[in-house]
């Protein structure tokens, strides 16, 4: 049905794309300048990293149609290698985030490698399962791998994680306004981030991608392995989650296990749905509306766990497409009729002029 | 030494006993409805909530408390049915998997907040409970894991039967073996899912109470059971029961030597490679066909 108008759609998409993309910069530059409140920014700087990661799950789930639960663990291994690197090597916070972003895609082709070759819901319960075995071999470490002073540490750092191993360096050269700085650094992240999912999606490897999810035995039969490209759709995301894992360790100065719970990975799962599964900026329309639904519900505080998980199940009921996907029906509802009203106008002209 | 291999097997054979009670609520779900039930947990720990309302809180005997747990269970599967998976089921049903799944987890995480609430996150003792043990010679069996050993024998026998010899299980059978053609032959499939949930949901209530008895009452109860069923249900093929009862006994007396031989820490990541080594041999798991997709 949409694969007939695409060649018309198409040019009109990307003109929206565009035209979104410069109007987000032109807001993303502006907002430091409008909000004072410190709290308020570092709220936008979380938000921007759990867009980062949405935008990934999305291009993982949403697009090439291979379920993994295991994104908060290529989150946390890109954090935790960054931190371990810095921490026992002594390296520059930035020399670090790039090794960190590598050794997770590592970790994600080794955990491709495995998983992978089943399909659907296979993938995801043993990738829960690889995630959930992380979190535990982490918190239950408890054997002496260096003493730092007179306190013992763990290898990956037990429950407790790593702290001051270093930071982006925006304290020193900015001072007070270290965050508008951090700010900034992240944003770019982002923006790298979605400008290179954008030109995967439009490629020719986008569209194998995309087959593969929407009909699996017709792309294979045409000739696209499902193996390969799922391996290098696996990598790919986990490359920038792993990076967008180092920064966040650099932003925080600290990583811990509880980036690896349930409900952080949960959340990253709302947000995609929220925003819409399968579009480009549903990720972000997704964290906009979750983070601003999130604050809202701190007030209520022990409730919003609750609110969460309804949130999620609601808005898969009631719109399985997202925010995202019911504007673009919005949109083509309108033009339709638009169209029914164009063609109203014709069909009374008809009968004017015959009756002449 | 004699001691300490009864040990182990006690242990395995109990923790077996609960991860096939709580595989065969997940996989019976799947076989029949292709649907991945990630609520499953939250049901769990309300079961095990409810038999501590009625008998701690009510003070009523201890079968009430079974019933109960059974009774709030059924109905948790029902409503999850109606309110949930008969909208999902109108949509596309490629979508359906997936859908289903996020939807589940999210009302997973609502009802496990929803008795965190309730009952607050400090661990309750679960009343329905044997104290003492059976000694034999050297061997001493615990009442506890005697009783959860035979409850679930008894229900596994009942689930037969109700496979296997009744209308109601033969509709389900015949869904789970082809959905259109059973619809054709007159199986009202949407009645069938309901009776499945409703099902799945009751055993899992008797989970959740056997589960809290062998530990303690607490919100995040039924996590861990449900990983490891995941687990047995991916290594005996989805939907696949006789399978999934085998691997779950397995993979439990392997799960309890392994952690006195390494310590508890190592037994569930040795569980993990087990099953990705048994997927890299047969992706479609131990006792699962392989697929043939037509299009």
């Amino acid at each position: 049905m949409n694969k007939t108008c695409n060649s018309k759609g198409m040019s009109g998409n990307a003109r929206i794309d565009l035209f979104v993309s410069l109007l987000l910069i032109a807001a993303a530059i502006a907002l430091p300048f409008m909000i004072d409140s410190r709290y308020v920014l570092g709220q936008i700087v979380l938000a921007l990293f759990y867009a980062t990661i949405a935008s990934q799950w999305n291009l993982l789930f949403g697009f090439a149609g291979v379920f993994s639960l295991a994104q908060m663990a290529m989150f946390a291994f890109g954090g935790y290698a960054t931190a371990m690197i810095c921490f026992y090597f002594g390296w520059n916070v930035w020399a670090a985030l790039l090794p960190g972003a590598l050794s997770a895609v590592v970790f994600s082709l080794v955990v491709g490698l495995a998983c992978l070759r089943l399909t659907g819901v296979y993938v995801a319960l043993l990738t829960l399962a690889i995630a959930q075995t992380m979190y535990l071999l982490i918190v239950t470490d408890t054997e002496c791998f260096t003493m730092v002073g007179s306190i013992c540490r763990q290898f990956t750092g037990g429950a407790v994680g790593f702290a001051r191993f270093g930071d982006l360096g925006t304290r020193a050269l900015l001072k007070g306004q270290w965050l508008v700085g951090n700010y900034a650094i992240i944003a770019t992240l982002f923006a790298v981030t979605m400008v290179v999912t954008y030109i995967i999606v439009k490629s020719p490897i986008g569209l194998a991608f995309r087959a593969l999810k929407d009909n699996p035995g017709y792309a294979v039969a045409r000739g696209v392995n499902r193996f390969q490209a799922q391996l290098l759709v696996f990598g790919i995301s986990a490359f920038f989650t792993g990076l967008a894992g180092g920064f966040y360790a650099a932003h925080f100065q600290a990583i811990g296990p509880g980036i690896l719970s349930m409900s952080q990975l949960m959340f990253i799962i709302a947000i995609t749905v929220v925003g819409g599964v399968g579009t480009f900026w549903g990720p972000l329309v997704g964290t906009i509306v979750l983070v601003a639904a999130d604050e809202l519900m701190r007030e209520a505080g022990e409730f919003r766990t609750l609110g969460l998980g309804l949130i999620i199940a609601l808005s898969i009921l009631l719109m399985p497409k997202g925010l995202v996907g019911r504007l673009g029906d919005l949109l083509s509802w309108l033009r339709h009729r638009n169209r029914a009203a164009a063609s109203a106008i014709t069909f009374q002209e008809k009968p004017a002029t015959t009756g002449k | 030494m004699l001691d300490i291999l009864t040990a182990i097997l006690i242990a395995g054979l109990t923790t077996g006993a609960l991860y096939a009670l709580a595989t065969v609520g997940l996989s019976l779900v799947w076989g029949s409805m292709g649907m991945l039930n990630m609520a499953h947990a939250a049901m769990l720990t309300l079961g095990g909530y409810s038999a501590f309302t009625l008998c701690t809180v009510l003070g009523l005997p201890v079968i009430a408390g079974f019933a109960g747990a059974i009774l709030v269970g059924a109905v948790a599967g029902g409503l999850l049915y109606v309110l949930i998976v008969r909208n999902l089921l109108k949509t596309d049903k490629a979508t359906f998997e997936s859908n289903v799944m996020i939807a589940t987890v999210g009302i997973g995480i609502a009802l496990e907040n929803a008795i965190l609430l309730t009952y607050g996150g400090q661990p309750l003792k679960q009343p329905i409970s044997a104290t003492g043990s059976f000694i034999l010679g050297p061997v001493s069996l615990p009442y506890q894991n005697m009783l959860i050993v035979l409850v679930v024998i008894a229900l596994m026998a009942v689930i037969a039967l109700l496979l296997g010899r009744t209308r109601m299980g033969r509709a389900i059978r015949a869904t789970a073996q082809n959905r259109e053609a059973a619809q054709l032959m007159g199986v009202a499939v949407n009645s069938v899912y309901f009776q499945v949930l409703v099902l799945s949901g009751a055993i899992a209530g008797i989970c959740g109470v056997m589960v809290s008895s062998m530990t303690q009452l607490s919100p995040p109860l039924g996590n861990d059971p449900m990983l490891k069923a995941f687990i047995m249900c991916v290594v005996a093929g989805l939907g696949n029961l006789p399978g999934a009862v085998a691997a779950a006994f397995g993979l439990a007396l392997l799960e309890a030597f392994v952690q006195y031989v390494a310590g508890a820490r190592w037994g569930f990541p040795t569980l993990l490679f087990v099953v990705i080594a048994v997927l890299i041999w047969r992706p479609a798991g131990l006792f699962g066909r392989v697929q043939i997709r037509r299009m």
